[in-house]
């Protein structure tokens, strides 16, 4: 299953991939902790939009699509970027570890729990690339 | 700038020398103006032990101004162990300490008759009896002399027993263990029996061309950067807080260099301190980051935490797994004033040498050197400290170590200076940087594993290619040896992510100029160019540009499994990004030209570089 980036349908695809991939299921399955993301305007995007991922021992226990900041307020990890980064990030473009060290990913949340799981991070990533059809 | 003081040690003759104008301009500060200084005297001829061997104390235009990652200095001379260039970064308090008292550097020579410091306070500079400071740890010796000079605020720049002893990876350190450790400068030190330098300044306001301009970029520039990412990893974790991406990658070393991963890294990484044993942070003189470890152990003290290259040198790099005996183990090594990179590495040789049984107990004293005994680790680091048994032949680093054993090849050093814990094959880009280094095989003239692993920097024209990419990213290294070459002229941290436009605006401020970031660049290829000049002159060839062989074969475990680095590709195309000589590895008479270094660039001509 896949999907344009963004939409609904490519957040619940990414979250089918999550539950069925098996290098994922391995490689996370330490990983206990939510995700935040803040899509700021940039490039097509005309508004800002959030998704929220709840990332559990290598599964991902549910999505939610655009809600509000104040529904999820202590999320493991808030990530923040704008959209033409973001896109950048999906389309192989920009390599995510890069997005992180030249701050065009900005990252709230435990920093040690992060450093030690880049590798979850790597193939989360991996991933939402391989879900993406096309861009908006 | 400031003048530069010049000490005799021999005859007690002082003397403040004037920088020419165009020398500043030419190469800024630090390292680069440190190698336009002694271009003329560090000949094949010059002992890095005698009298006559130079010790070039420097700072950098923004030293001391609390501008972003600026509180540190250098110092310059002949490496003992390479015989090569050296030159050795440290942070601390002591570089703006030294500007506050008037000068921007201290250049030493000779040798004093009996052990002394030198006291450099209220515009004066004392020669002082150090007899009864002489044999003391680095700690004890700084609280020592500023109980003695009656300034508990006075800085001091010291050697330990090492450097006293001759060792030859023994560094110079200030204030809580910041060590000057690589190049064994510390020996250079002790062989002018110059056990320590004393510095407190008085001066308020340092030399700034447009300071209102300069407070302003000092402000805006500092609150950026403690907001980066990479900024506030190091001031969590330290430096060790990309140590499990590292293992993942392959790009940690372990056994020796022979095993390609580490399975319980994060018993030993930054994360793993982060929630254990750290108890507090240091920094540097105004650092926004502060990246250096407090910790506290079992007696309840609290002291230095390790950083990442001591964190490997004694963990993985010996198989051992316990955080708190890496502990320990940085620590012995910092109060007798050894280089943790260093030491950790030669004694590495010598387990793996034991291992392939070149080695035995009847040359180590009866010690079996079995991977992960800390206590043999511990007794090995005493022995070299002292330059007893088989510590005598270990104080002379890996090379010579390993040659005494009829076994060179087995030492992973390039020039003479033992390899940090960046493996090539999981960061393909350190290949060039150990190889091409002007101090040996070292990672901060070009931390480019960093840019490996993605930080990169459009306004330096600093791309991304991936970890495994050979010959393409061969001038990309170039590119970022350059800059980094800047870092070193300002005595800048490179932890420091400072845009190069504001790098570039915080020079033209304090400096006056008018330059754009072509004009920096340009700065930091003359410096790396002349630093390359020394090394021919000091006998440097084409040949020495290589890789041990360990690191030519590939890691059968780990993220770098199978890699094999393309290291003859890479190197002719860093030296068709250089403009070099392909056949000689020496930069053109066209390349030193259009860098305006028309000496060196007649000395090449007339064959006596």
């Amino acid at each position: 299953m896949s999907a344009r980036f963004p939409s609904a349908e490519w957040l619940h695809a990414l979250e089918a991939k999550l539950n069925s991939d098996e290098k994922y299921a391995q490689i996370a399955k330490n990983w206990e902790g939510d995700l935040f993301f803040f899509i700021e305007p940039a490039g097509n995007l005309s508004q800002a939009l959030t998704f929220y991922l709840d990332l559990w021992h290598g599964a991902c226990r549910g999505v939610d699509y655009n809600p509000p900041a104040e529904k999820y307020p202590k999320p493991a990890f808030a990530l923040r970027a704008n959209y033409t980064d973001i896109t950048a990030v999906l389309t192989g473009k920009l390599d995510p570890m890069a997005a992180m060290m030249t701050n065009k990913l900005k990252v709230q949340g435990s920093l040690a729990y992060m450093m030690r799981n880049v590798p979850t991070v790597l193939d989360f990533v991996r991933c939402a690339r391989e879900v993406t059809t096309d861009i908006l | 700038m400031q003048p530069i003081l010049k000490v005799n040690l021999t005859t007690h003759e002082i003397e403040e020398f004037h920088v020419p104008a165009r020398w500043e301009q030419d190469f800024l500060g630090g390292a680069s103006l440190g190698a336009r200084l002694l271009y003329p005297s560090l000949t094949a001829d010059l002992h890095p032990l005698s009298a006559e061997s130079p010790l070039l104390f420097m700072t950098g235009p923004l030293t001391g101004t609390a501008g972003p990652v600026v509180g540190r200095f250098v110092i310059c001379g002949k490496g003992p162990a390479t015989g090569r260039w050296a030159e050795s970064h440290i942070g601390g308090f002591w570089g703006p300490e030294l500007r506050q008292a008037g000068y921007d550097g201290l250049w030493i020579t000779g040798k004093a008759e009996t052990p002394v410091y030198l006291w450099l306070h209220d515009g004066r500079l004392e020669f002082r009896d150090a007899v009864r400071i002489w044999g003391k740890d680095i700690y004890e010796a700084q609280s020592l002399i500023q109980e003695e000079v009656g300034r508990p605020r006075a800085r001091v720049a010291v050697i330990g027993p090492a450097g006293e002893n001759g060792v030859l990876l023994a560094g110079i350190f200030c204030d809580h263990g910041r060590a000057a450790g690589r190049t064994g400068l510390g020996a250079v030190m002790g062989a002018k029996n110059l056990k320590a330098v004393a510095v407190h300044g008085d001066k308020r306001t340092l030399p700034l061309a447009r300071p209102e301009t300069f407070a302003a970029l000092r402000s805006a520039s500092n609150r950026a950067l403690k907001q980066e990412n990479q900024s506030q990893v190091l001031h969590a974790l330290g430096t060790s807080g990309a140590a499990n991406f590292s293992e993942y990658l392959g790009a940690m070393p372990a056994k020796y260099y022979h095993q390609g991963s580490f399975p319980r890294v994060d018993a030993i990484s930054g994360s793993r301190m982060a929630e254990s044993i750290l108890s507090g942070t240091s920094a540097c003189q105004a650092c926004v980051i502060a990246c250096g470890r407090v910790v506290t152990l079992e007696d309840g003290a609290r002291r230095k935490g390790p950083e990442y290259e001591t964190i490997v040198a004694f963990g993985p790099n010996l198989l051992n797994d316990d955080l708190t005996a890496i502990v320990r183990l940085g620590e012995l090594c910092d109060r007798y004033g050894m280089d943790t990179i260093s030491v950790g590495n030669t004694i590495g040789l010598a387990f793996h040498l034991f291992e392939q049984g070149i080695l035995s107990s009847a040359d180590t004293g009866g010690l079996e050197l079995t991977w992960g005994n800390v206590a043999v680790v511990e007794q090995l680091i005493h022995w070299m400290a002292r330059r007893e048994g088989i510590g005598a032949i270990l104080a002379q680093g890996a090379r010579r170590f390993g040659r005494y054993f009829g076994a060179e090849d087995e030492a992973i050093q390039v020039n003479g200076l033992e390899l940090p814990y960046h493996d090539p094959r999981g960061v393909s880009g350190m290949a060039l940087v150990y190889a091409t280094s002007p101090r040996g095989a070292c990672h901060n003239r070009s931390d480019y594993f960093m840019v490996d692993w993605g930080n990169i920097n459009d306004e330096a024209g600093v791309d991304f290619f991936p970890v495994h990419a050979g010959a393409e990213k061969a001038a990309n290294v170039a590119r970022h040896q350059d800059w980094r070459t800047v870092y070193d002229s300002l005595v800048m941290c490179i932890f420091g992510n400072v845009p190069p436009q504001t790098q570039v605006e915080l020079i033209n401020a304090a400096c006056g100029y008018d330059w754009t970031i072509a004009d920096m660049l340009r700065c930091g290829e003359r410096g790396w160019t002349l630093k390359r000049a020394i090394n021919h002159r000091l006998g440097l060839t084409r040949a020495d540009d290589k890789l041990p062989k360990a690191l030519l074969q590939p890691y059968q475990e780990g993220g770098a499994a199978g890699y094999m680095i393309p290291f003859d590709e890479m190197l002719n195309a860093y030296y068709a990004a250089r403009g070099w000589d392909p056949t000689t590895g020496r930069p053109t008479q066209e390349k030193l030209l259009s860098l305006g270094l028309d000496e060196v660039a007649e000395h090449l001509s007339f064959g006596t570089v």
